[in-house]
């Protein structure tokens, strides 16, 4: 469904991807796990267009999507929940969420309505957002932020989205949570690519991972075995 | 009342119903200030433009508010054009020439003007009774009175659609963070000329309701920009109803100081507020945006 072939990209001087390819099939859930600066959020970037490819190319469904702006790869359906979680701190839960619907919503019409199911479909997800529809995103816990990007990413409806490191600076028993909803996600058959550093919890959930240390991919292969392989328990999982 | 009081309270209301259309003019600057963090410093132009436009329009036969709602017309598409031309691309290139061409493309504007229309002053017609009202021996004229009711409905009908239209939020979503708005499907890049172009209807705006009470000319543009400007500073750049209290204490201290210290001190409020923006900001009016920490 997706595939980025020889791809690089980077800021100023030098590459922080460097050549990856990967691979991500329908109805699979896809980890990229790697240290603090390998390029996982460069690489998750360069997919979804907020950064220009300086080589290689990316294919969606079929079609080239190399260097297309970010928002139209999003109205494809290849959808970035980023890093840092990067809600819309004035605007309230419910305006997230709506935003993250933008292209299906008719400009000026009754939106609210048009929304009301998927709107529903989040609030059940995460009843904590529901709770809390009319406050300002900014004044959300760290964790509640956290599932207000990911509701808002699954607002597009996409098919596939991209996670960056979800669990970035939360609490463990919220990363818990967390990844409760990635796997319920991912078992109701939602297409993921999932970038993380907590080697141990990607492993687990995904069916298929990339080891990427300094810009490339330096192991792949099916989750449960990287799981058992010497190199990345000793690296990752000690 | 004291006559005196009264002759400075008629100076005051009367200025700070002129100072309404320095608060729009600064709403423009904060509009497209919080959508892509540059202004326009033609904007004193397009409010001069704005006027010739709706004073053309009623000369071939349009009714007032046709002509008015023409102006507005133009004001966007010269507002998006500035923002089109010039603003984009020195922004893309990170360089801070977007505010001398901006200037520039003003200066433009006033030498145009001059060509089409003469240097002289016009007065703008409007369809509003001849006579002034009395408020307790204050009198206020019709054409002031629209300036007032002009600026605020302006601004109200904008607060309005950015809250409460899916197009205005997305707006907002862009002033907070392009990319992720870009995420979300929207093209910063149309929410930001979407900005300029309500800024520069809204200068258009201006021009036909301040005609009326000063006339029109090619001068008008030259303090304003610069007025508003300080206005927009003081009130916040991004946000802020505060503009409205910022624009009314301007206009009224103008008239004021030019009423008590002679007409050649008409201009050092105006003065005074720019200082003061420019105190209010040590870190530089377009300091670097705080990088939100994670
Ligand atoms: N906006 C940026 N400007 C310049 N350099 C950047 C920027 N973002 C990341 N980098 C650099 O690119 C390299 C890869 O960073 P990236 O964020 O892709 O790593 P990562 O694997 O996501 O790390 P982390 O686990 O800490 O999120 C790093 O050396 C980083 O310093
Ligand atoms: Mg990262």
């Amino acid at each position: 469904m997706l595939r980025a072939e020889n791809l690089r990209a980077g800021y100023g001087g030098g590459d922080a991807v460097r050549g990856i390819s990967i691979e991500v099939a329908e109805g699979s859930c896809v980890a990229l796990v790697g240290a603090n600066g390998a390029g996982k959020s460069t690489l998750a970037k360069a997919l979804c267009g907020l950064v220009t490819p300086r080589g290689g190319k990316v294919f969606f469904c079929d079609k080239e999507i190399t260097g297309l702006p970010a928002s139209d790869v999003a109205r494809r359906g290849l959808c970035l929940c980023p890093e840092g979680r990067r809600v819309f701190g004035p605007l309230s839960v419910e305006e997230n969420l709506l935003l993250g619907a933008y292209p299906r919503l008719s400009s000026f019409g009754p939106f609210r309505r048009a929304a009301s199911g998927d709107l529903q479909r989040i609030y059940a997800m995460f009843p904590r957002l529901g709770e809390r529809r009319m406050q300002q995103a900014g004044s959300l816990s760290g964790g509640e932020q956290q599932m207000l990007a990911i509701g808002r990413v699954l607002m597009a409806r996409p098919r596939l989205v991209v996670l960056d490191e979800p669990s970035m600076g939360l609490a463990p028993v919220v990363v818990k949570e967390v990844f409760e909803a990635i796997r319920s996600l991912h078992a109701s058959g939602m297409t993921i690519l999932l970038s993380e550093q907590f080697a141990k919890i990607a492993l687990a959930l995904s069916d298929h991972a990339y080891i990427i240390e300094r810009g490339s991919v330096v192991l792949e292969g099916a989750s449960k075995g990287l799981a058992k392989n010497p190199a990345v328990v000793a690296a990752y999982l000690g | 009342m004291d006559a005196k009081y009264l002759a400075l309270a008629q100076m005051a209301v009367g200025g700070g119903l002129m100072g309404m259309a320095y608060a729009l003019v600064a709403y423009g600057f904060q509009l497209t200030h919080a959508a892509g963090k540059a202004v326009n410093f033609g904007q004193g132009e397009l409010v001069m433009l704005g006027a010739f436009a709706g004073i053309s329009l009623s000369g071939i036969g349009l009714p007032y508010w046709l002509s008015v709602s023409g102006a507005m017309v133009v004001g966007a598409l010269l507002g998006w054009f500035v923002e089109r031309i010039a603003v984009r691309l020195a922004l893309q290139q990170r360089n801070e020439g977007w505010i001398l061409l901006t200037i520039i493309v003003g200066l433009f504007c006033v030498s145009l003007v001059e060509n089409i229309w003469g240097r002289e002053d016009r007065p703008f017609p409007t369809p509003w009774p001849a006579g002034a009202l009395d408020f307790f021996g204050i009198s206020v004229t019709w054409p002031e009175l629209a300036i007032a009711a002009g600026a605020l409905s302006i601004m109200t009908l904008v607060e309005l659609a950015k809250r409460y239209t899916m197009v205005g939020i997305a707006v907002q979503a862009v002033s907070a963070d392009p990319d992720a708005a870009e995420l979300c499907g929207i093209r910063s890049r149309s929410a930001i000329s979407l900005s300029w172009a309500v800024s520069g209807a809204a200068a258009a705006f201006a021009g036909t309701v301040i005609g009326p009470v000063t006339t029109v000319g090619p001068t008008m543009a030259a303090a304003l920009t610069l007025k508003a400007f300080s206005v927009a500073v003081v009130a916040g750049l991004d946000s802020g109803f505060g503009l409205v209290i910022a624009g009314v204490a301007l206009g009224a201290a103008e008239n004021l100081s030019g009423y008590l210290l002679g007409s050649g001190w008409r201009e050092a409020p105006g003065l005074i507020l720019l200082i003061l923006a420019l105190a209010l900001r040590p870190q530089g009016i377009f300091g670097k945006k705080i990088i939100r920490k994670v």
